[in-house]
């Protein structure tokens, strides 16, 4: 019993201790930049200001109040990511399954991959715009682009580590190649494809959040340039700032869980078996 | 001379005749990794290949598995080439490293070969299940490998290995990984489940007392190239137990097999 508590506390109090040190790092930010600055809440505003501006009912625009534009603007923005990101996904784990299935393949698009992913989101972002013409398709094209690689480079390292111990194995047991995919290297990239998908999550939110800035139309990125550009209060813009890390930390962590509940053996962490003997 | 006798009218599982292997190393020269291996191997026999590492004797296990074909002569199992019994599934291997698939509990690793085989969810839980009590697992049929020992690990692998009724199991050094105490258990526990299943055992080792104490002959190869230096008999009764070991007749044979081994340039 003590034990688990001892173990919660472990757990929460170096989150704890890092909210703290953040909020003191921000403040003294904030202190200094009120002492300097005209306008300090376009700089570096309190902490305090912001949680007020969230839960200030004030109408700041079209008859809803900040958190209010924020969370209905969030819903289109975080909708079209997860699509973009569904997306990215299935294209990214096909692309790899191919690419381990002919090695011709992979020598002749994986240069083509390495390329879409050093250009940037803000240069590729009005090419795609201009070729489908509609910022909403954009908005999920975008987003899957950006999943697309960490998932299928990630897919690929997967089925490259499996051990020719393994291959050998089936080999022996005269498994067909449908065994081999479905039994041994598709089960064994799964981890992986997970540690793509924790990096890509929180990319498609920021991804579609940038896109949502090229073109007035709703979404948060809409909101967080008119924000900046004084079209409404600025703390919109820090709430914005704020939710979206938020989220993005939390489609991280929700891959996280995703990945316990998809990989039982994952969950298991104190080996009692091993304790006894043989 | 009675035992040569009674060898004679024995059935004949394996031959291997005037094996050798060649590989090309990185810098294109040729190795050669075995020459000359001529070997019959009985019904219902445990031979052992024992060797130093570079003796070739994998690389031979390894021709039976029809993992590799050998470059020279030829291996008969049976009237059938290796690659025929393994197509028809009668090949059972245990390797060095227990190659476990991680994500599958134990029962669900010893049927996997069963489920390549296409055999029923009935038929395949039955015969896991008694696999498992075999190897005296039933408790942990639900575990995860990662929440195994070493040894226990190494059992599942026996008990997967024999879950497709091979007629013929290959062992490359399973036990060379595992600690003194945990490898005579599993010693003891091999000539069990052999005792009980009757199948022909190519066992691959670099310990001269393992060797002797599981087979009933050890082929004794030496390395550069690597070649047979000679097959000691070990006529040990059965069924044997750990005290054989402080035997003089078991120091006896030890010291045959370590006579027979030829160095070379070791």
């Amino acid at each position: 019993m003590m034990n688990r508590i001892w173990g919660k506390t472990r757990t929460i109090l170096p989150l704890l201790l890092w909210i703290l040190l953040f909020v003191a790092v921000w403040e003294v930010g904030a202190l200094l930049v009120e002492a300097s600055k005209r306008t300090p809440e376009n700089v570096l505003p309190h902490i305090y200001q912001i949680i007020e501006a969230a839960l200030n009912p004030k109408k700041v625009s079209s008859g809803e109040s900040a958190s209010q534009l924020v969370l209905s603007s969030a819903g289109l923005t975080l909708g079209r990511a997860a699509l973009g990101f569904l997306v990215g996904t299935i294209c990214g784990f096909v692309l790899a399954l191919i690419m381990k299935i002919s090695k011709i393949v992979e020598k002749v698009i994986f240069p083509y991959l390495m390329i879409i992913q050093m250009i940037p989101i803000l240069g590729m972002a009005p090419i795609i715009l201009s070729i489908t013409g509609d910022i909403n398709t954009s908005r999920i094209v975008i987003a899957a682009i950006l999943t697309f690689y960490p998932v299928a480079t990630g897919t690929l390292a997967g089925f490259n580590s499996v051990e020719k111990s393994k291959y050998d194995l089936m080999h022996i047991y005269a498994a067909r190649k449908i065994d081999l995919y479905t039994k041994v290297l598709i089960p064994t990239a799964i981890p992986y494809i997970f540690t793509g998908l924790k990096i890509a999550a929180p990319m498609a939110i920021t991804a579609s959040i940038l896109v949502d800035t090229l073109q007035g139309d709703k979404g948060l990125g809409t909101l967080l340039s008119q924000s900046l550009k004084h079209a409404m209060s600025i703390y919109v813009f820090w709430l914005i700032v704020f939710f979206s890390a938020f989220v993005g930390i939390l489609s991280s962590k929700l891959m996280g869980n995703l990945e316990r509940i998809v990989l039982p053996h994952k969950r298991i962490r104190v080996s009692r078996a091993k304790e006894e003997s043989i | 001379m009675m035992n040569t006798m009674v060898r004679e009218t024995r059935e004949v599982e394996i031959n291997i005749k005037d094996v050798g292997m060649t590989f090309r190393d990185n810098r294109g020269n040729d190795v050669e990794a075995l020459t000359g291996i001529n070997l019959n191997i009985y019904k219902g026999e445990f031979i052992s290949l024992l060797g130093p590492s570079g003796c070739g004797k994998t690389t031979l296990l390894r021709m039976v598995a029809d993992l590799l074909e050998p470059t020279t002569g030829s291996i008969h199992i049976g009237e059938r080439l290796p690659r025929e019994v393994r197509l028809d599934k009668k090949l059972g291997i245990v390797f060095q490293s227990p190659v476990l698939f991680d994500w599958r509990t134990v029962q669900k690793n010893v049927e996997l070969p069963l489920e390549v085989m296409k055999f029923s969810k009935s038929e395949r839980r039955e015969i896991a299940s008694s696999m498992l009590e075999m190897v005296g697992l039933t408790r942990f049929s639900e575990h995860y490998p990662n929440q195994l020992s070493g040894g226990m690990q190494q059992r599942v692998n026996i008990a997967r290995a024999l879950a497709v009724r091979p007629e013929l199991l290959l062992m490359d050094e399973p036990f060379s990984a595992l600690d003194e105490f945990t490898k005579e258990k599993l010693h003891e526990d091999l000539m069990q489940i052999w005792a009980k299943t009757n199948k022909t055992v190519i066992f691959v080792t670099h310990n001269i007392q393992e060797a002797v104490f599981l087979s009933d002959r050890v082929c004794v190869l030496s390395p550069h190239p690597g070649r047979l230096s000679g097959i000691v008999e070990v006529d040990l009764p059965r069924p044997r137990e750990i005290a054989v070991k402080s035997s003089a007749r078991f120091n006896e044979l030890v010291l045959k097999v370590r006579n027979t081994f030829d160095g070379g340039s070791l």
